[in-house]
């Protein structure tokens, strides 16, 4: 950190300047501070209260990005215990299900639950006996087994052929979302692309947004979400005239549209007189709204037509539209252009247990890592399956897996797993070559050849497949 | 040749060399910027210098002494007059100069400090950091030491150091040379590196900057000769030669006194030059040039990008005892051959070891020399003696070289029929890109390979061509044909169906020989069959005194005896009530005890990628099976369909006179009806769709109308077009084709799409001059009525070529795009491997998943996606009483995602299907 980001933070902390100066003297950034203990300070010339209350500004806000000497400092400093605890979200299993499983442990076999609660499903009804149902569960265990992979398969290589080579035989166009031909949607390859890449913001974010009972079954209702949801500008709702010769904006609001949205003309007054620019310079008429300027100046005027032109009245950042379709079960259900899963979570009626985002960062930082992970295999076997490939969701699974491994969503590529590699010569054979092999030299790092890419540079067999059996079969000289 | 285990490297250790090790290593000290006299031989100490290694055959190395290929070359030196900064650590060499003390060297860091950033170094090890975290973890480290305005150590002030690229370092604005640069950095002492990220073991930070320059080894920048007898130098040797020159010139203008100026700026051109050595394509010089203007190919240059050393000489290499040409089709060789030509076929040889066991085979065969005569043998090319010595066979000396045929000898064999080889086609997009054959040699100068293995390699016979490859070692055929060979790669991984399996014709003639159970006479059924012998013919049945066989029974003869099978066919119409056994369609199969009882075969039993009969075979009873049961198929399909014959021509499209009028009536009322609703828009009375503009509502309702004109003529076409025509048959068995191809031909070509809208760029306000300003109606903006028989008109011809353009250039982005993707896709997952433990692992030991895909099923042996097939296990453990609990399975309907919506949406994707071209093909 720059000293003078170091002032800004600490000044920041409402700590005066004085305190600042002497902290300085001795400390680089605030991470320091942070990590100084009372006694430090006290030697500096503080006074023992004025010194506690500095530690208590200095920590009670600690940087968010403090490096990671400071995450262990912190750690260190004792907090209660977290409570956790896992939600149990199986369904209870029905009397036949039940039966198959102690069934199956009872015989040792081991059959994963899926495959019994499908057998179950078919036998229900049939009334099998006993030793049928036994040989049944047998049967199903053996051919499982035998349907295992096996070990020192090289299922990553399988994985990544097994979704790249379909890429040639996708599209490029963006589509029109199934079902609301209104919202446009990245589909096919690009959308591949940038799943693996890991974008931050994909480039047709959208949101299907479920809705719980009353306003699931009630147009109106649904339609009112909808409107709270959908982020509404100034210019949506009313015209914007600019009286030049009294310097100031008029605002006629368009009262249907208005009326459409439900929001009342004082919900608009009070918007824009919080808005920067046009702060006290609002008045409100009887049916419109005037905005006076308070300097003789058009470049003001200007300044304060642009910001009050583009300014949110109600809505969710982000959400450009937000259009409700029936839907099956579901009901009224509100699709979006744009997505804000943090906020629309938070909108009443909302079923915030199935209303999903396609941006699988924002799923990372409202839901977590699994719900990621599971987003980026709902999200890339749809595209796939949409475009009539057939690929194996375990595939895909292994590829969000390895995305995801070390709690954090990373791109496919330079910037994520293959520039993180442990080994500087396939990191050389990837991508920017020199730098990896300079930055070896000086560190003096040690390539252990280990993995795939290595050893085909240094041309030996690799640790995959056939390649990873040590066993060696040596005849013996014959004895005459 | 090599016996038992070979050693293997366990590790490489990357280091800087030091100045002094330079010049240790150094075969000789290199001084003149010459190369070779007058005569052609070259100069002593000159960049072309003998102790560097040989280039030319005859000569000795005067370093070691072994000749061309067995000298690996030597490398020289070249004191430079004056240091220079080495241009790959600049970033390094100014993040050392800021983080330590201007006067002590000591890293900008209280102690306390250097043992948090040690003991974080530790702790980050501990936690099974990579070297790029302890990267990011330095490069923190040197930005809070940078940050320190006064030195904890001496306390000496500490100036602002910025650097002005590419090699000029500043001090509050003075510049310091090169040689102060190394001063600072010798001062830094050892036990202060290791928190700045560098290992002072491998590398001192001052021998960033060069104070003698490693020359390489002329094997590496090896001269050529030219016709003309000149020699041409190689990039680097010519860079070496002007490094030398100023080099040169800088010692002596030094040593004589000339002014500070010169001398600076000889030494900034050495700088220069010494930097375009290592990296040509440095950012804020001008790159090097050769005299023709081209720019030099320097060391940096030599490494990277996808001609660099790195991908394309180390990540992948040459081979000898490989053959590439043209491929044509054979359908009377097994999925597992491939036919070779006999040219190729004598070039390219197998290794065999003479033993006392082979050893009358092999004189006899080494006697008959290079091209045995008669019926083709494998001759031998070469016979290698046990000392290592490689003797040429010839007519000539073919006699005598076998009489001195001993055991361990080995000789270098032709091949023959039944030699494994490994058979690929680019882009190696998948393993099944590379597989194994058993050699066929055959006359002709193509690869013949069977058509059902098409699929896997995306091959076809429009000039495509082929590689082999010969394996040498026993290890490597048996890998190859338990793991490689075609019939182990029926089952694709990507979806656990079959991707080999019968195609195009093969449908067709299995189509033809099921559908409604035809029924043989004695002549035919011996046609069919005699293309496939070792079969006895099955009892006929017997009617009025006249014997029959039908096309079921003929068909049951390649299943296996006990095989069991019930699904629904490609031609099944998926009725509201399934009859079942009673089908209308003979869409219902059922195959009880190997006996085809009921349905039509097509592509959904034996095709690639859906055949259900040939899943199973290939799960259920083994690839040896499965194998035998395509190459069956194919000939009793071939037979089937050349029994009966079998044609498709412009006359298949055909239909009525009144139909055509229908068409034409529709595509005008449909017209109509366009610019009825254009004109509603021009008056503001068109109904605006929530959400959208008033032209984009237009656009949808226009693209519906004309979507439903396309579909109502292919409708009127597809009913005068039944199973009695070839293409149609085609089309419903999935054969080739599809019903959307044949209402383009026969009824309307429809509305052609460029990013999935109406055509509308070209002039101003419309597409082409032959069509007022601003006319939105359906012919001027791209739709076609006509059919392709019928004959497209000069403007619906120019829109159908920009809808196909368009997708000529989305075919080439994506391409390069995809290969991208998964060059990016392997290099992530190429080291994650599937352990005993039955976790998934990378080869850094770190589990990517606990249980491969949940439930540690190999996708190639599962059943669709699913674990295990629940129908096989009613079956063994119930027998017919299975029956009771059989679900046949139903088409996917499109439940997930979208649902019932997509219907309304299919005329967007069936009017952006228009321009795909669908002829694979595409050279």
């Amino acid at each position: 950190m720059a000293k003078k980001d170091t002032i800004k933070a600490l000044q920041r902390r409402e700590i005066d300047e004085e305190s600042i100066e002497l902290l300085l003297g001795s400390f680089n950034s605030l991470g320091e501070i942070a990590s100084a203990t009372l006694n430090d300070l006290v030697e500096l010339g503080f006074e023992n209260e004025a010194a506690e209350g500095l530690m208590s500004k200095v920590k009670g806000r600690s940087s968010p990005r403090s490096s990671a000497p400071k995450v262990k400092k912190a750690a260190k400093e004792e907090k209660p215990p977290v409570q956790m605890s896992m939600v149990n979200k199986t369904r209870k299993l029905s009397d036949m299900e039940e039966h198959l499983q102690t069934m199956a442990e009872e015989l040792e076999l081991e059959i994963p639950l899926k495959i019994i609660v499908d057998i179950a499903s078919r036998v229900k009804d049939a009334d099998l006996p006993e030793a049928k149902l036994q040989e049944i569960i047998r049967s199903a265990e053996r051919m499982f087994a035998a349907h295992k992979m096996d070990s020192n398969e090289s299922a990553g290589i399988v994985a990544a052929q097994s979704i790249g080579e379909p890429g040639t035989q996708m599209t490029m166009r963006t589509f029109h979302y199934a079902g609301v031909a209104e919202i446009n949607v990245t589909l096919g390859l690009p959308r591949l692309i940038e799943i693996v890449d890991a974008r931050r913001v994909p480039s047709t974010p959208m949101m299907e947004v479920l809705l719980l009972p009353p306003a699931s079954d009630e147009e109106q209702f649904a339609r009112r979400v909808a409107s709270e949801i959908e982020m509404t500008t100034l210019i949506d709702i009313a015209a914007i005239e600019t009286d030049i010769t009294n310097m100031r904006l008029r605002i006629i609001p368009d009262v249907r549209k208005m009326d459409q949205k439900a929001i009342p003309l004082e919900d608009v007054y009070e918007r824009l007189n919080k808005l920067r620019p046009a702060k006290g310079l609002v008045q409100m008429g009887d049916y419109d709204i005037v905005v006076q300027s308070d300097e003789p100046s058009y470049r003001k005027l200007q300044l304060i037509s642009d910001a009050i032109k583009n300014a949110k009245i109600k809505g969710i950042d982000g959400i450009r539209r937000a259009i409700i379709r029936r839907r099956g079960a579901d009901g009224w259900v509100i699709f979006t252009e744009g997505s804000n899963l943090k906020e629309v979570l938070n909108v009443p009626m909302v079923d915030r247990s199935r209303t999903v985002t396609n941006s699988i960062q924002e799923i990372f930082e409202v839901l977590g890592i699994e719900a990621a992970r599971n987003s980026i295999i709902k999200e890339a076997h749809h595209t796939l399956s949409e475009q009539g490939l057939n690929v194996d969701i375990r595939h895909i699974m292994l590829v969000a897996d390895l995305m995801t491994n070390d709690g954090d969503v990373r791109a496919i590529g330079r910037h994520g797993i293959s520039g993180k590699k442990s080994s500087v010569l396939a990191r050389a054979a990837f991508e920017i070559t020199s730098a990896h092999l300079l930055h070896a030299a000086i560190v003096g790092e040690v390539d252990n050849l280990d993995g795939v890419a290595e050893n085909i540079i240094v041309g030996q067999p690799v640790t995959l497949g056939t390649g990873a059996v040590k066993l060696v079969y040596t005849p013996k000289g014959r004895k005459e | 040749m090599m016996r038992g285990v070979s050693k293997r490297i366990g590790s490489i250790k990357f280091s800087c060399v030091s100045p002094e090790e330079t010049r240790k290593m150094s075969a000789t000290k290199i001084i003149t910027a010459d190369t070779y006299d007058d005569d052609g031989f070259p100069i002593d100490m000159g960049l072309m210098d003998p102790h560097l290694g040989v280039i030319e055959p005859g000569l000795r190395c005067k370093t070691c002494g072994h000749k061309v290929d067995e000298c690996p070359g030597h490398f020289g030196h070249i004191d430079l007059a004056m240091p220079v900064i080495h241009v790959g650590f600049i970033k390094d060499i100014k993040r050392l100069l800021q983080a330590t003390c201007r006067s002590c060297g000591r890293v900008l860091l209280t102690e306390d400090q250097i043992d948090v950033y040690k003991s974080t170094v530790e702790s980050v090890g501990e936690q099974g950091g990579g070297t790029i975290d302890f990267k990011l973890l330095t490069k923190e480290t040197s930005k809070d030491a940078s940050a320190r305005p006064i030195c904890p150590h001496c306390a000496a002030e500490q100036l602002k150091i910025t650097l002005d690229k590419p090699t000029t370092f500043r001090e509050d604005g003075h510049k310091l040379t090169p040689k102060e640069v190394r001063e600072r950095l010798e001062r830094i002492p050892d036990k202060d590196l290791m928190p700045l990220g560098i290992d002072p073991q491998t590398c001192r930070p001052e021998w960033m900057i060069l104070t003698a320059l490693s020359v390489p080894p002329v094997t590496v920048r090896p001269s050529i000769t030219l016709d003309s007898g000149d020699r041409s130098e190689d990039d680097l040797t010519h860079k070496m030669v002007d490094v030398l020159r100023i080099n040169q010139r800088l010692r002596e203008n030094r040593d004589a006194g000339a002014p500070q100026l010169i001398v600076e700026d000889l030494w900034e051109l050495l700088q220069y030059h010494v930097t375009t050595y290592f990296d040509n394509q440095t950012s804020g010089i001008p790159p090097a040039r050769h005299r023709s203007g081209r720019p030099l190919k320097t060391l940096v240059q030599r490494l990277k990008g996808k001609e660099g050393r790195f991908r394309s000489n180390l990540s992948g290499k040459r081979v000898n005892f490989s053959a590439r040409t043209v491929v044509s089709p054979d359908p009377m060789l097994s999925i597992n051959e491939v036919g070779v030509p006999v040219a190729a076929a004598r070039e390219l040889t197998v290794p065999v070891h003479v033993n006392e066991h082979n050893i009358e085979v092999m004189r006899a065969m080494v006697a008959s020399g290079p091209e045995p005569e008669g019926d083709y043998r494998p001759g031998v090319n070469y016979v290698i003696r046990s000392d290592g010595r490689k003797i040429r066979v010839t007519d000539r000396n073919a006699e005598t070289v076998a009489e001195a045929l001993e055991v361990d000898y080995t000789i270098e064999r032709q091949l023959m029929d039944g030699d494994i080889v490994l058979f690929n086609r680019q882009p190696s997009l998948h393993r099944m890109s590379m597989m194994a054959h058993r050699v066929r040699v055959m006359d002709g100068k193509t690869f013949r390979l069977n058509l059902c293995v098409c699929p896997p390699y995306n091959a076809d016979f429009d000039g495509d061509e082929m590689n082999l490859h010969v394996l040498q070692s026993d290890e490597a055929r048996a890998e190859a044909r338990i793991m490689m060979q075609v019939q182990e790669n029926i089952l694709s991984p990507r979806y656990g169906g079959p991707i080999i399996g019968s195609i195009h014709d093969h449908v067709t003639g299995v189509f033809y020989l099921t559908h409604r159970n035809p029924r043989f006479d004695r002549e035919e059924t011996l046609n069919i069959l005699s293309k496939f012998q070792s079969r006895q013919v099955p009892e006929p049945i017997v009617e009025d005194g006249v014997e029959y066989w039908t096309g079921k029974m003929l068909f049951s003869l390649v299943l296996p005896s006990d095989f069991r099978a019930t699904f629904k066919s490609s031609i099944c119409q998926s009725c509201d009530h399934c009859k079942k056994e009673d089908c209308v369609y003979d869409a219902y199969v059922k195959i009880r005890q190997g006996k085809l009882l009921t349905g039509t075969l097509d592509s959904k039993a034996v095709g690639n990628s859906k055949g259900k009969i040939l899943d199973r075979i290939a799960r259920d009873y083994g690839s040896t099976r499965a194998r035998q049961f395509i190459d069956q198929v194919t000939k009793l399909a071939l037979g089937a369909i050349m029994n009966r014959g079998f044609t498709t021509g412009i006359d298949d499209e055909d239909i009525p006179d009144e139909a055509k009028l229908q068409i034409a009536e529709f595509n005008k009322t449909s017209i109509e009806k366009v610019s009825r609703l254009v004109g509603s828009f021009r008056e503001g009375t068109l109904d605006q769709m929530p959400g959208r503009s008033l032209e984009e509502t237009l656009e949808v309702e226009v693209m519906k109308v004309l979507g439903q004109a396309r579909d109502e003529a292919g409708r009127i076409a597809g009913k005068h077009l039944g199973l009695e025509n070839s293409a149609v048959v085609m089309a419903k068995s999935g054969a080739r084709g599809s019903m959307l191809n044949l209402s383009q031909m026969a009824g309307c070509v429809g509305q052609q799409a460029v990013r999935g809208e109406r055509l509308s760029r070209g002039y101003w306000d419309r597409t082409l001059p032959h069509f007022e300003k601003g006319d939105l109606g359906a012919e001027a903006r791209g739709f076609v009525s006509n059919s392709y028989k019928s004959g497209l008109n000069a403007t619906e011809f120019f829109f159908h070529s920009m809808g196909g353009r368009e997708g000529l250039v989305d075919t080439a982005v994506r391409t390069s795009r995809s290969g991208y993707m998964q060059r990016r896709l392997i290099s992530a997952m190429e080291d994650l491997k599937m352990m005993s433990d039955g976790t998934v692992r990378n080869t850094a030991d770190t589990i990517i998943e606990f249980k491969y895909g949940e439930d540690g099923i190999d996708p190639a042996r599962a059943i669709q996606g699913r674990a295990i097939d629940l129908e096989d296990v009613f079956v063994e453990t119930l027998g017919d009483d299975a029956e009771m609990l059989t679900r046949v399975e139903e088409a996917p309907s499109g439940e997930d995602y979208a649902t019932k919506e997509k219907d309304e949406m299919e005329f967007y994707e069936e009017a952006e299907g228009t321009e795909e071209l669908d002829f694979g093909g595409d050279e």
